[in-house]
């Protein structure tokens, strides 16, 4: 194994890392502070796909805005979820059944409304031509496309941390997911933040579709498939951790990208094997901190 | 959120009452001469049992499990492999499913509990999608994503008619055992844990206990529904593991009202018709079904147990102190 | 005690049954009902609405022409949701409530290999439109199971014949879903290219799980190992998306990628619109532009009027089964009758749209798969079948006698399986 491979490898593994960790954060955001695990989250993952295909290649937008209207269309979405119907069940006894069922209701309602709008033909959209010839880095040669994602993914994650750390907004975020009563006591405005929180964790979650549109096939169907491959990153990293899930994302991205080379046979198993081996030593994730359960 | 429990008095004869009906209705289904009825009652039974066995974790014991479709799965497999090896014949093999269910709760259920709340249920649903990944990966042993076909069961149980009052009679006989579970001071110690586990440790009980007893027996009964379906379908896949699996019985729980004992089966019976009617009818089947459970969740939260009852009450008899008096 | 009263109650019962059971048996002869079951749902969803158009159209044409021997075909079609347990119940419901003569379809090999059970148990013809795997008529042959569209086996074949022909193709890397279908699709082509050439070696494998949404490290590996060709077994979805990402890594430019099961289906061709590289090898169960003869265009036409869009390939088998049930109920005067069509049917031959003039797709008896000829392809532009901008030329085409296995292996294989 010589030093381009293990270079070459790095690297799709850092570009695979960054899409799951794009994928997982809206994921991962939205159980930190409101509590729910959303399992529609794949749903607006595919929206913000199908919106980008919608701006993109139908209405003839530039690549750029496109992506961007499509999270925000999905953010939309969002919000309206949690407005109209998520906030019905918050405080009920056994909230956790209801909010799982509501979610997954969700993911089967909105499969269709993609379905009925636009079929089951494979909707594709086209990189951008500027990022389509590829960067070459001595031996190693890799599109634009990726790169420009994983600067994506860097920028997500230091935006987050720094609305989280640094912003009011974000102290709210952390006051609320602390405690909800005690929060709103203290005069934050606990509803309003909540439909914010959502409408910008399914914006991720849109974001991530888009960015991943012209990779990946756009489908009806594909919702259902990122939500287990997000709840392994984010168990990883640490439930409600948005740092967890980067991490969670990396070693995912990478265990995969090396573990093909030696075990190609087993390639379907290594997320669980990662998983499992957390889940045994430190069930609550590796960046949680204990007791945080 | 109420669990069932033990039922005083004049509420006791409701009950009984309530067992003869959903038996004799069971009991009855053939007459209607109707051999898809059979087919039809045969899974209800079948995912009955399973969506009970959930229930005593979740509206019992107040644990929201999203994996025991694994122990489904082993039940399933553990009957499927032993009959197609031919080591064993059927009626070593069923027994032996719940076993095979209660082990491996045993084994997954310590890990699990480690963690509360949501964070359980995560626990619950990432190790059942392990439990998946290795049985949709060992295609030698078994039958990886083709699963397994052609079980051999005795001729005798090919006959749907047959094969129904089989699955009747082990049905009731399990049901009965977790009704006497549910009512037993143990059930009382499991449902106190539900309603505040800090204060039940208070009092002494280990509760970590209890509850990995409680997975340990859903797990069991989940094997035993597993054996059964196996044994009913004659065929079996993986998917019989899948976390979607996991979350039908979730549904059908909460459907049927998860604080009422028959709630789940009830929950069975609704969803498995829908089912079927709304696949016989459109493509667009799963608009119907989310938007079902979306009008379950937003407008019936006590499932159709719990709002016929509260209908019932509202109509006839006083409120009895601010305790809703026991569901039957 | 008998009375004149209870002798006419008595006749008039008799006669009131025999009214009502001629009448059932009269309504009944008028309709001949296929119970179909397809996805409609999820990644396979195209195939199934493709599959349901196609066998209406097959039908509307047979009853358009008075049916068969004067009755009706009826087509039944339900989401099989690609769920094992729920395509055994319907299969169930279609044979003892919608009282079905054929069941027919599906996509999902793990599918159809349930529904073959269901099918075996009841003495219900089961035709298979779609599903490849070879299973259902090798080691788990059932005499109620037919199959009209190729299996693996005779994709794989074809192109071990046409590797056999490429002498420049030495070094073999396979990457393709994890699961049966995509290692038995290269493990039968491997099998059977070791027989004629022993110059070629497998230089590496990757098996992504399916649907796996990201090939990245898949294809960084595949690049370091230099293969000559890279084989495939990709369907659908996942074909778009490993060209869609292997496309900025000039992959096709160092090496041939070789898809003969489902690469060439139009479903791939229409996705990648100006962006589908020249020179992929690619074949499919059924070409829209090949072969160029009027049966075939007629029915690509008939589907795009129906749809508004050209056919994938499962709509063909779709089409193939409506048709084999009809001409099998015709020349065996019955539809109720399993064995009786059992019988008729495991010789039928019968020309289908992807059937070359001078050749008709026939039944073998002993496997109940159709046999087929074979065309493998390379993408080149081709603007005919809009959106896609390429479809597949440079034809090399395959006789069916050369690509299906023979009656030994066949039985050895099933010997095999007993125990």
């Amino acid at each position: 194994m010589d030093a381009n491979l293990v270079a070459a490898q790095l690297f799709s593994g850092l570009t695979s890392a960054m899409t799951l960790f794009l994928v997982a954060s809206g994921l991962s955001l939205i159980f930190g502070v409101v509590n729910v695990f959303n399992f529609a989250h794949g749903s607006f993952y595919l929206l913000g796909a199908y919106f980008a295909y919608q701006m993109v290649s139908v209405t003839g937008l530039p690549f750029w805005p496109g992506i961007l209207l499509a999270a925000v269309g999905a953010g939309i979405a969002g919000v309206v979820m949690e407005y109209v119907f998520l906030r019905r069940i918050y405080g009920r006894g056994g909230e956790a059944g209801f909010q799982i069922l509501l979610t997954y209701s969700f993911i089967l309602i909105l499969d269709d409304v993609v379905k009925m709008i636009w079929g089951t033909d494979y909707k594709s959209i086209e990189r951008p031509e500027s990022l389509s010839a590829p960067f070459t880095l001595g031996e190693i040669s890799v599109p634009r496309y990726d790169l420009v994602v994983i600067l994506v993914g860097i920028l997500v994650a230091a935006g987050m941390w720094w609305i989280i750390r640094k912003t009011r907004f974000g102290r709210n975020l952390r006051a609320i997911s602390d405690n909800r009563d005690m929060a709103s006591c203290l005069g934050v405005n606990v509803p309003l933040t909540l439909s914010l929180v959502f409408g910008l964790a399914t914006a991720l979650g849109g974001l991530s579709g888009a960015l991943s549109a012209p990779t990946r096939t756009v489908t009806p169907g594909a919702g259902i498939e990122v939500i287990i491959g997000s709840l392994i990153v984010v168990v990883i990293g640490g439930l409600g951790n948005f740092w967890g899930a980067f991490v969670g994302a990396l070693i995912i991205g990478e265990v995969t990208a090396f573990g093909i080379l030696f075990l190609p046979q087993w390639a379907i198993l290594f997320s669980y094997a990662v998983m499992a081996l957390v889940l045994v030593f430190r069930p609550e994730g590796l960046l949680a901190r204990k007791g945080s359960a | 959120m109420r669990g069932p429990s033990a039922a005083p008095g004049n509420a006791a004869r409701g009950q009984l009452l309530q067992w003869i009906a959903v038996f004799l209705f069971f009991v009855l289904v053939p007459l209607g001469r109707r051999s898809f009825f059979i087919t039809m009652a045969n899974e209800v039974l079948i995912m009955g049992l399973f969506a009970m066995a959930f229930n005593l974790l979740y509206g019992v014991t107040g644990m929201l499990s999203f994996g025991q479709a694994a122990y489904y799965g082993a039940g399933g497999y553990t009957v499927g492999l032993l009959l197609t090896k031919g080591v064993l014949p059927y009626s070593v093999a069923l027994p032996l499913a719940p076993v095979v269910g209660a082990a491996l709760a045993l084994l997954l259920g310590p890990l699990c509990i480690r963690l509360s709340g949501v964070y359980f249920t995560m626990l619950t649903l990432a190790f059942a999608e392990l439990v998946w990944g290795v049985v949709f990966k060992w295609y030698g042993f078994t039958g990886g994503d083709n699963g397994i076909q052609g079980i051999p069961v005795p001729e005798w149980f090919h006959h749907p008619l047959h094969y129904y009052y089989f699955t009747l009679a082990v049905v009731v006989a399990a049901v009965a055992v977790l009704r006497r579970i549910v009512e037993s001071p143990f059930g009382a110690v499991l449902q106190s844990i539900r309603e505040n586990p800090e204060r039940t440790a208070f009092l002494g009980i280990r509760v970590r206990r209890y509850q990995l007893a409680a997975m340990v027996i859903s797990g069991a009964f989940s094997g035993l529904a597993g054996g059964l379906f196996a044994g009913f379908h004659r065929s079996i896949g993986p998917d019989m593991m899948h976390w979607t699996k996991s979350g039908e019985v979730i549904l059908m729980s909460i459907l049927g009202g998860v604080s009422s004992f028959f709630g789940p089966l009830v929950g069975a019976g609704v969803i498995l018709f829908i089912e079927d009617m709304i696949g016989k009818y459109t493509e667009f089947w799963e608009i119907w079904i989310g938007g079902i459970m979306l009008a379950i969740v937003v407008f019936f939260p006590r499932g159709v147990i719990g709002t016929l009852y509260q209908w019932t009450r509202r109509k006839g008899s006083r409120e009895r102190d601010g305790n809703a008096a026991a569901h039957p | 005690m008998r009375s004149k009263g209870m002798k006419w109650q008595a006749m008039a019962t008799i006669g009131l049954a025999l009214v009502l059971g001629l009448a059932d048996v009269a309504l009944a002869a008028e309709k001949i009902v296929i119970g179909g079951m397809y996805p409609m749902t999820g990644r396979a969803g195209r195939y199934g609405i493709d599959s349901v158009a196609a066998a209406e159209i097959a039908a509307d044409e047979i009853n358009a022409k008075g049916g068969v021997n004067g009755r009706m075909i009826d087509l039944i079609f339900t989401d099989d949701k690609s769920n094992t347990t729920y395509a055994v119940k319907v299969a169930n419901r279609y044979i003892k409530e919608d009282k079905v003569n054929f069941l027919m379809g599906v996509v999902s090999s793990a599918v159809g290999l349930a529904v073959t059970e269901v099918s075996k148990e009841n003495k219900v013809i089961f035709v298979g439109t779609d599903h490849a795997s070879t299973a259902l008529t090798m080691e788990k042959f059932q005499p109620y199971y037919f199959r009209v569209s190729n299996n693996t086996y005779q994709s794989a074949a074809a192109a071990a014949l046409y590797a056999t022909d490429k002498k420049e193709w030495k070094k073999y890397y396979v990457i393709g879903p994890d699961y049966e279908y995509g290692h038995r699709t290269w493990e039968d082509f491997w099998m059977l290219l070791g027989k004629k050439r022993t110059d070629v070696t497998m230089v590496g494998q990757a098996w992504p799980k399916l649907y796996e949404p990201d090939y990245t490290p898949y294809i960084t590996a595949i690049l370091n190992a230099k293969p000559d060709v890279l084989v495939t077994s990709f369907w659908g979805g996942d074909t778009v998306a490993f060209i869609k990402q292997a496309l900025p890594y000039k992959l096709f430019d160092k090496m041939k990628m070789f898809n003969y099961d489902g690469g060439g289906n139009y479903e791939v061709l229409e996705a990648l619109p100006n962006t589908l590289p020249k020179g992929l090898v690619l074949s499919a169960r059924h070409h829209n532009n090949w072969p160029d003869t009027k049966e075939n265009k007629e029915y690509v036409k008939k589907f795009k009027a129906k749809t508004g869009r050209y056919p994938s390939y499962a709509a063909s088998g779709a089409y193939a089964g409506v048709y084999f049930i009809a001409e099998g109920v015709r020349q065996a005067g019955t539809a109720e009758d399993a064995d009786k069509l059992v019988a008729v049917m495991e010789k039928m031959k019968f020309k289908l749209p992807e059937d070359p003039d001078g050749f008709t797709s026939y039944m073998r008896p002993i496997d109940h798969q159709i046999v087929q000829m074979q065309a493998i392809g390379e993408t080149v532009p081709n603007n005919s079948f809009p959106p896609a901008t390429m479809m597949l030329g440079n034809w090399k085409i395959y006789k069916a006698e050369d690509i299906i296995p023979s009656v030994e292996e066949i039985e050895a294989a099933r010997k095999a399986v007993k125990k």
